[in-house]
């Protein structure tokens, strides 16, 4: 049983447990006295730490702020427009656009067909679940030399495939059509596990009595799966999108480690790895806080949107 | 509870990423180091190699610390080859350490972060003026390094009836056919991971040959703006490399080798002829690999010699240092000590460039060949720079030369020509000094 109990009217002489009556103070002194004490230092360290440093690299980017060529001058926004010409940064968002879709749409695909096979129960498939995830809890460097270890030209799968009798075995890393593809296979294989979680969640989450229902209604298992288990998968879907989406436009651990953005010129730069490279190998700090600041609007608008789309098909049961 | 936490994830990445551009204001802090009244506290950058250990280090700081009291050291190590590129982020977040060890000074020095080097402070050094910025020396020139010389293996020429080390481009060229006949790979080349500049070699001794040698100051008109990447007496040391790798003298597949696994496929037989600077000659004397080490200089048109090198690689001090000349007298202890040159002989082939230092006896056969071979370009005046590795006045800008080793990449792998190498030289020069 439930009872609602109203506030008492404003200045209104109350109760208080286990105390004397008392005038009732208003209301707004107490909340923000509630507010100081619990959100004051969350709200302190999210102004530190992000919203200043974002308010900072705005500033910066206005700027030709070159540590080796000072001083520094206002240059309104002229990084900006430098940035739409800029060959190299225009490759990066190539890259980052491509290793993103990758990313996006291969780990949910294979997260949720492991997911699927996984969605029993047992031992081996506990045990399996977390070999699937293991990936997600190792460190991208530890990941990027294990991978680089495989794919270079004297690692471990062109080795076996020259042992199989393949003389010359693709260079996944040394060339320059397939460095990219191996960067993103990677970064999706480090995902993919993290998908694999979400997707189990939520397919644990799909009511039962729907899917009995369902097959009573003659419903075979694709008919069960695009019309129950598809739609209650809509909030996992929403996370993971989200986030493999995150994961694909920041990609930089991997490129520095396997690739640092080649081989050749740019291959696999990605434009986080371009905005290091500009600001600390280039000392353009300027024109590389632009790069961060246009990187920070593609990653908000991106993820916005996607994510306003996604939630509208959401289910609330 | 999803509402919130993905917008946040959103703000936080993109913070994260902007934090790194927007750190440190441009006063920064004074110094990483402190002052106290038992003495002064010195941050101090260094790396570590294989050769170049943890014990290395801490023995000679030791050393240097006992020759100037009142100095406590706090050593950093940075975390990967790219020592330069931590000590920019260190700089861009105000700590810059008091004291570097082989950290290019180009745009410290012009940012007035470091302290110049007096005349009498490098009295001791063989080459007192070497890359000077504006005039003044803010590396200690201790060190010389030909970069690079031909390390060869003796067994795979001795096999593909090579009797005698190349002399002249068209000699090199023609072992190189003899050594792909007998199905050697004449050339072993590195430039993977994050070792992009250890394909770089082969380029660096064309350029000597066929530009600098002609015309020593030759990047200095290029930073005047009176020559370019594009002229025939740049592009024809690119096309010499685009020729070799489409001859099938150069594996591309090497690219994806690490600095490290380039010299372990040199050891493992991939390739007869392993380009790279001197101080594997201390490497090959340490760890002798199953066949015989030879050396020779990247051979010229008309077999004259042009090799080159690099002199510097030593200290530099921070403007801001806690106490600027007893760090500079701390950082000239640690450079002058005997034991510690010896060491860094011994351990990383080091040509030492000091008045009256001679090396430890008992130094192996290749890093004595190597030293032979150094000596005699300088009698013949034979040295040059070497390009994409000087620093000071008239070098190339910053972040150029990492374009540059990713440009060679693409001359290896055939997707860039001599002429467009040349062409993407010159833009990204045009774009570094933007």
């Amino acid at each position: 049983m439930s009872t609602t109990l109203a506030p008492p009217p404003r200045g209104e002489t109350t109760q208080r447990p286990g105390g004397a009556p008392s005038r009732r103070r208003s209301t707004r002194l107490p909340k923000a006295l509630h507010f100081l004490t619990f959100g004051a230092p969350g709200l302190a360290v999210y102004l530190v730490f992000v919203l200043v440093p974002i308010a900072m690299a705005v500033g910066t980017s206005l700027t030709n702020r070159n540590p080796a060529n000072p001083p520094t001058k206002w240059v309104g926004f002229l990084n900006y427009t430098r940035l739409f010409s800029d060959d190299d940064f225009l490759k990066s968002l190539q890259n980052t656009l491509v290793i993103t879709v990758i990313v996006t749409v291969v780990a949910n695909v294979g997260g949720l067909a492991i997911a699927m096979l996984l969605d029993r129960r047992g031992k081996l498939y506990n045990a399996l679940r977390a070999v699937f995830f293991t990936p997600v809890i190792l460190s991208s460097v530890v990941v990027s030399v294990i991978w680089q270890a495989i794919l270079s030209d004297d690692g471990l799968l062109d080795s076996m495939l020259r042992s199989l009798g393949v003389k010359h075995p693709p260079g996944w890393l040394s060339n320059p059509d397939y460095a990219l593809y191996s960067v993103a296979f990677i970064i999706t294989w480090q995902m993919l596990g993290f998908c694999v979680v979400v997707y189990l969640a939520g397919l644990q989450g799909v009511p039962q009595e729907l899917m009995e229902a369902a097959e009573l209604d003659g419903a075979g298992p694709a008919a069960r799966f695009t019309n129950v288990t598809w739609p209650m998968l809509a909030p996992a879907l929403t996370i993971n999108t989200v986030m493999l989406l995150i994961t694909g436009f920041k990609a930089y651990d991997q490129v520095q480690v396997i690739t640092n953005g080649g081989p050749g010129n740019g291959t696999t730069s990605t434009v986080a790895f371009d905005v290091v490279q500009t600001t600390f190998t280039g000392n353009h700090i300027g024109y590389g806080s632009a790069m961060a600041v246009v990187m920070l609007a593609i990653i908000a608008v991106v993820s916005t949107v996607v994510l306003r789309v996604l939630q509208r098909r959401e289910i609330t049961l | 509870m999803r509402k919130i936490l993905a917008p946040s994830a959103i703000a936080v990445t993109a913070a994260l990423v902007l934090a790194g551009c927007a750190a440190g204001g441009s006063g920064g802090k004074a110094s990483t180091g402190s002052g106290t009244k038992a003495g002064v506290t010195l941050t101090f950058l260094t790396f570590e190699t294989p050769n170049l250990t943890a014990k290395y280090w801490d023995d000679a700081i030791a050393r240097a610390s006992a020759k100037v009291p009142g100095v406590k050291i706090k050593k950093l190590v940075a975390p990967s080859a790219d020592r330069v590129g931590y000590a920019k982020q260190l700089a861009a977040s105000g700590q810059l350490p008091d004291i570097m060890i082989a950290v290019s000074p180009n745009g410290f020095a012009q940012a007035g972060q470091l302290a110049a080097w007096s005349e009498g402070q490098l009295t001791d050094f063989v080459s007192p003026h070497a890359n000077p910025v504006g005039g003044k020396v803010y590396q200690l020139p201790y060190n010389t390094q030909p970069t690079p010389f031909v390390y060869y293996n003796k067994a795979d020429f001795a096999a593909a009836g090579i009797t005698a080390e190349p002399k002249t481009y068209q000699d090199l060229l023609d072992d190189s056919a003899k050594l792909k006949a007998k199905g050697i790979t004449p050339f072993v080349v590195g430039g993977g991971g994050k070792d992009t500049w250890a394909d770089m070699y082969p380029l660096i001794g064309a350029v000597a040959t066929d530009t600098y040698k002609q015309t020593p100051g030759w990047l200095a008109q290029k930073a005047a703006g009176t020559a370019k990447f594009t002229d025939p007496a740049f592009t024809k040391a690119a096309a010499k490399i685009a020729d070799l790798a489409k001859a099938g003298y150069i594996d591309a597949a090497g690219l994806s080798r690490s600095y490290a696994d380039d010299e372990q496929a040199f050891r493992d037989n991939k390739g007869a002829m392993y380009p790279m600077g001197s101080w594997f000659a201390a490497s090959a004397d340490a760890k002798a690999p199953s066949f015989g080490v030879g050396v020779f200089a990247w051979p010229s048109d008309d077999g004259t010699l042009a090799v080159p090198a690099y002199t510097g690689g030593g200290m530099s001090v921070s403007s801001k240092a806690a106490d600027v000349p007893l760090a500079q007298k701390w950082a000239l202890a640690f450079m002058l000590d005997k034991t510690s040159l010896d060491n860094s002989v011994k351990t990383d082939g080091s040509i030492i460039a000091l008045k009256d230092y001679t090396p430890p006896a008992g130094m192996g056969p290749v890093y004595t060949e190597t030293v032979n071979l150094y000596q005699a370009a300088v009698k013949a005046n034979g040295i040059v720079n070497a390009f994409s590795i000087e620093t000071g006045d008239g070098s190339m800008p910053a972040g150029l030369a990492d374009k540059a080793a990713a440009g060679v990449a693409d001359l290896i792998n055939g997707k860039k020509s001599a002429s467009g190498f040349g062409s993407f030289l010159d833009a990204e020069w045009t774009k570094a000094n933007q």
